[in-house]
């Protein structure tokens, strides 16, 4: 009987091997599975039968239980071995960590290293590398190199929480540089707050928060959201479709653009949501042939733009037929896309990698050199590469490394860099930066072109300074 | 019998004595963060599923790759009554967001903490139960029941980023503090010690229960539809009754262990009731090894620890292959595990030796 079952077992899993998709994820669904059977039969041959409670034989128990009292007392030894090492381990590491030598301080770098959020994010990481080699063979600051120490967050919000936990508190950094979406940025936000310690935030977001330990140095919604469908209203668009994934991101943006259009008295012809990874559009497509927009606010993230663009040109659709705008789409999106799909769209940042400065010539010779000439700088590399030379300018002004002074360095206002961008300033009462807009256009090379230019915006979160928005009440309650 | 699993208790009760000297050895400075023992916080709530995935892998044979679901269920039950304390019971800003006025009638039962805490553990006994009702009713198991596991997560998981002014979509709910209020940094210390004291308290309740019950001749039966279901039927006792129970109790493990984590973490997002979650939960088990109880502890505490500790700096990239591999050849070589490593290879290994010697 047994050996049938064995059999079974068997015969059972290799059909199942079969049947099973070939993803990596059911193969490992499978391997455990199997292990699992497997292991059922052996504990089915060896002794656990006898223990189980078909046995009454206790007696023989008894009497190997001096034997196996022995045994047992290895095995706890053993374990506890393994666990003490592992926890002296954490406390080696934390010593070794915690005397620094007197040259150099060090900062925290928190992003994704695996994880779907792992490519998006290494360009900003390598960006703000670049800046502190930079400062580093300048001379560093105050006399001091930097030492930057690596964390991943797993492209998970509590990962990104413990790790910024234990960059503040264990590493004893003196800032951290990290996050790219908002719900890492939310986790991470208390644990600044709570230790008092400084986050640099490089990515464009949807506003509606201002926390004293963060510097906000990506576009806040009227850096580009706001200016963008400004724009195109001035170019005579008169009915826009609103498509997003389903995240905070879009969700506010597009609380914030009906705002606008309403009182602008331009009219929203449709609303769309998109789950995170859903690569099938063709229903979206069709609402938006049937809604017949002027033009398509896009906020869609990454992967779904690569489906959306794609499903839109085999139905040869151009920029010509309907017009895009999209919030989430940089020259790193572009060359995944494709620049022949995206040609003639229009895109809204604060920085392109053609934005003709000499210190944006410089950055992107700089990037190329460090990490291959195929590589395209973007707008929240760039924002990141800011952030470690205001924060350079922060800590000169301060005089001190320290968190607190820094911060009040940045709230006195002033503290100024000549970015690639331009120049930029943080603003001391929000933390967000003083940086001017760009509308672009997609070339057919794949790089992006400015149509339109602003002078440096000042940055408002709340969107406080605009009677539309005020008179719709998208701020928040807390 | 009870001499057999002496080994076992001995190495739990030294977990559990490192574990209450943590704190003081902070106090001494020997450790040298407090988020240290936040972490450490975290670590007793994974050991606390890990616990219930042993009693339903281990000890009866069922393979779940979702108990990620429950465990996040008892955290955002928790965060939300959480959450309400912070606002004082007024409505939250991702509510407001998805245009909201006042708080939805799901919310309002987490606006005190009596219902809130019943509802921490009732919520996911409920849904345990009723799923676990009809699957093993129709004798489901197997690879097919791991799979039907995980298709509720991933469910579970759409629904909940899906209904972005509910549950806060992909957010989730952020900026709580624990149950004491702020944990964190110096002046708080000895609120964090006292939820740390209390997270061990639970841990070794729910082990002596789980031990209890792993004696009882309702353990014996676990093991029994493990290693041989249809003899067991056959005996007259009604399976399916029994695997619903201890799905239901491991359910509520998860839960009560998902409840303390919210208060370590401070926030609770679905990134908790993903499948690739749920999985590693089933690693954690696998490598401390299966059916001892001690080994999932073991295993969740070790695995916590290298991540902890080999996430960063220049392992960054290369952590996630080594665990795979420790995985890998945990599954193909031990598979017992570490405990099993200890209990059945080392002693062939130490008597090898030893008759060499003699020879």
């Amino acid at each position: 009987m047994f050996d049938k079952q064995k059999n079974d077992c068997y015969t059972k899993a290799h059909k199942t091997k079969e049947s099973v998709v070939k993803s990596i994820h059911s193969r490992l669904l499978f391997f455990i599975s199997q292990s699992a059977e497997c292991t059922l039969w052996e504990y089915q041959t060896k002794e656990s039968f006898a223990e189980s409670f078909f046995s009454a034989d206790d007696s023989f128990n008894i009497l190997q239980g001096v034997e196996i009292m022995k045994k047992k007392t290895i095995i706890s030894l053993f374990l506890c071995a393994a666990l003490t090492l592992s926890m002296a381990g954490c406390g080696n590491s934390e010593s070794g960590s915690g005397d620094s030598g007197e040259d150099t301080v060090k900062v925290g770098i928190l992003y994704s290293a695996t994880g779907s959020m792992a490519i998006s994010e290494g360009a900003v990481k390598d960006a703000e590398v670049l800046a502190i080699d930079q400062i580093n063979e300048a001379g560093g600051i105050l006399g001091k190199q930097i030492e930057y120490i690596e964390e991943d967050g797993a492209s998970e919000p509590s990962t990104f929480a413990t790790k910024a936990e234990k960059l503040v508190d264990q590493d004893k950094v003196k800032t951290v540089f990290g996050c790219w979406t908002s719900a890492s940025r939310k986790a991470v936000k208390p644990v600044f707050e709570d230790y008092g310690n400084l986050l640099w935030y490089p990515v464009q977001y949807e506003g509606m928060e201002s926390s004293p330990n963060i510097i906000y140095t990506g576009a806040a919604p009227n850096q580009q959201i706001v200016p963008a469908i400004d724009y195109l209203i001035e170019q005579g668009y008169k009915k826009f479709f609103l498509l997003g994934s389903d995240y905070v991101f879009p969700r506010t943006a597009n609380m914030i653009i009906n705002a606008q259009c309403k009182a602008k008295g331009v009219e929203v012809v449709g609303e769309e949501y998109a789950q995170m990874d859903q690569t099938d559009f063709s229903s979206i497509i069709s609402k938006i042939e049937a809604a017949q927009p002027d033009v398509i606010i896009n906020t869609l993230n990454g992967t779904g733009n690569l489906s959306f663009f794609k499903q839109m040109n085999e139905k040869n659709y151009t920029s010509d037929d309907y017009m895009t705008m999209s919030f989430s789409i940089a020259e790193e999106e572009v060359k995944t896309i494709g620049a022949d799909i995206l040609k003639g769209h229009m895109v809204s940042w604060n920085y392109y990698m053609t934005t003709d400065t000499p210190e944006n010539k410089e950055f992107v010779k700089a990037y190329q050199d460090a990490y291959g000439s195929d590589r395209v700088t973007s707008d929240p590399a760039e924002a990141a590469y800011d952030a470690v030379y205001l924060w350079k300018a922060a800590v000169e002004k301060a005089g001190s490394f320290e968190p607190e002074d820094v911060i009040a360095a940045v709230e006195a206002g002033g503290i100024t860099f000549d970015a690639p961008e331009g120049t930029v300033e943080i603003d001391g009462e929000n933390h967000h930066l003083i940086k001017p807009v760009r509308i672009g256009v997609i070339g057919a090379d794949g790089q992006i072109t400015t149509v339109k230019e602003t002078e440096p915006v000042v940055p408002d979160p709340y969107l406080e300074s605009y009677d539309w928005a005020v008179e719709a009440n998208i701020q928040p309650l807390e | 019998m009870r001499i057999k699993n002496k080994g076992y208790h001995i190495c739990f009760a030294i977990i559990v004595v490192l574990l209450i000297l943590a704190p003081l050895l902070l106090s001494a400075g020997v450790i040298t963060s407090s988020s240290f023992i936040l972490f450490l916080g975290k670590c007793i709530a994974f050991s606390i599923v890990a616990i219930g995935l042993d009693l339903i892998w281990g000890y009866t044979g069922i393979l779940s790759l979702g108990h990620g679901l429950y465990f996040a269920l008892g955290g955002y039950a928790m965060a939300m009554f959480l959450k309400l304390q912070t606002t004082n019971g007024r409505i939250v800003s991702f509510m407001q967001t998805g245009g909201m006025t006042e708080l939805p009638a799901v919310w309002r039962p987490f606006l005190h903490m009596g219902p809130a805490m019943v509802l921490v553990i009732l919520g996911p006994a409920v849904l345990s139960g009723v799923i676990g009702f009809f699957i093993f009713r129709n004798r489901i198991k197997g690879v097919y029941f791991s799979i039907i596991s995980q298709a509720l997560t991933w469910a579970a998981y759409s629904l909940f980023t899906g209904l972005q002014s509910y549950t806060g979509g992909n957010v989730g709910i952020t900026e709580i503090t624990s149950l004491l209020g702020s944990i964190k940094g110096d002046a708080n210390r000895g609120k964090m010690f006292l939820l740390f004291y209390i997270s061990v308290a639970i841990l070794v309740l729910i082990y002596i229960l789980s031990s209890f019950l792993t004696q009882t001749k309702f353990g014996k039966l676990l093991i029994a539809i493990r290693d041989g279901e249809n003899r067991t039927y056959f005996s007259g006792y009604c399976v399916s009754r029994y695997k619903n129970f201890v799905y239901v109790l491991s359910a509520v493990f998860a839960a009560i262990a998902g409840a303390i984590f919210v208060n370590f973490n401070g926030s609770i997002t679905p990134a908790q009731m993903t499948i690739s979650y749920s999985i590693t939960m089933v690693i954690w088990v696998a490598v401390g090894g299966r059916g001892t109880l001690v080994g999932a502890v073991l295993g969740a505490f070790l695995i916590n620890l290298c991540d902890y500790n080999f996430s960063s700096g220049t392992m960054v990239e290369i952590w996630q292959y080594i665990l795979g591999a420790i995985f890998v050849v945990t599954i193909l070589f031990f598979k017992g595990g570490l405990v099993g490593i200890v209990r059945d290879q080392l002693p062939v290994w130490m008597k090898k030796v030893t008759r060499k010697e003699a020879e």
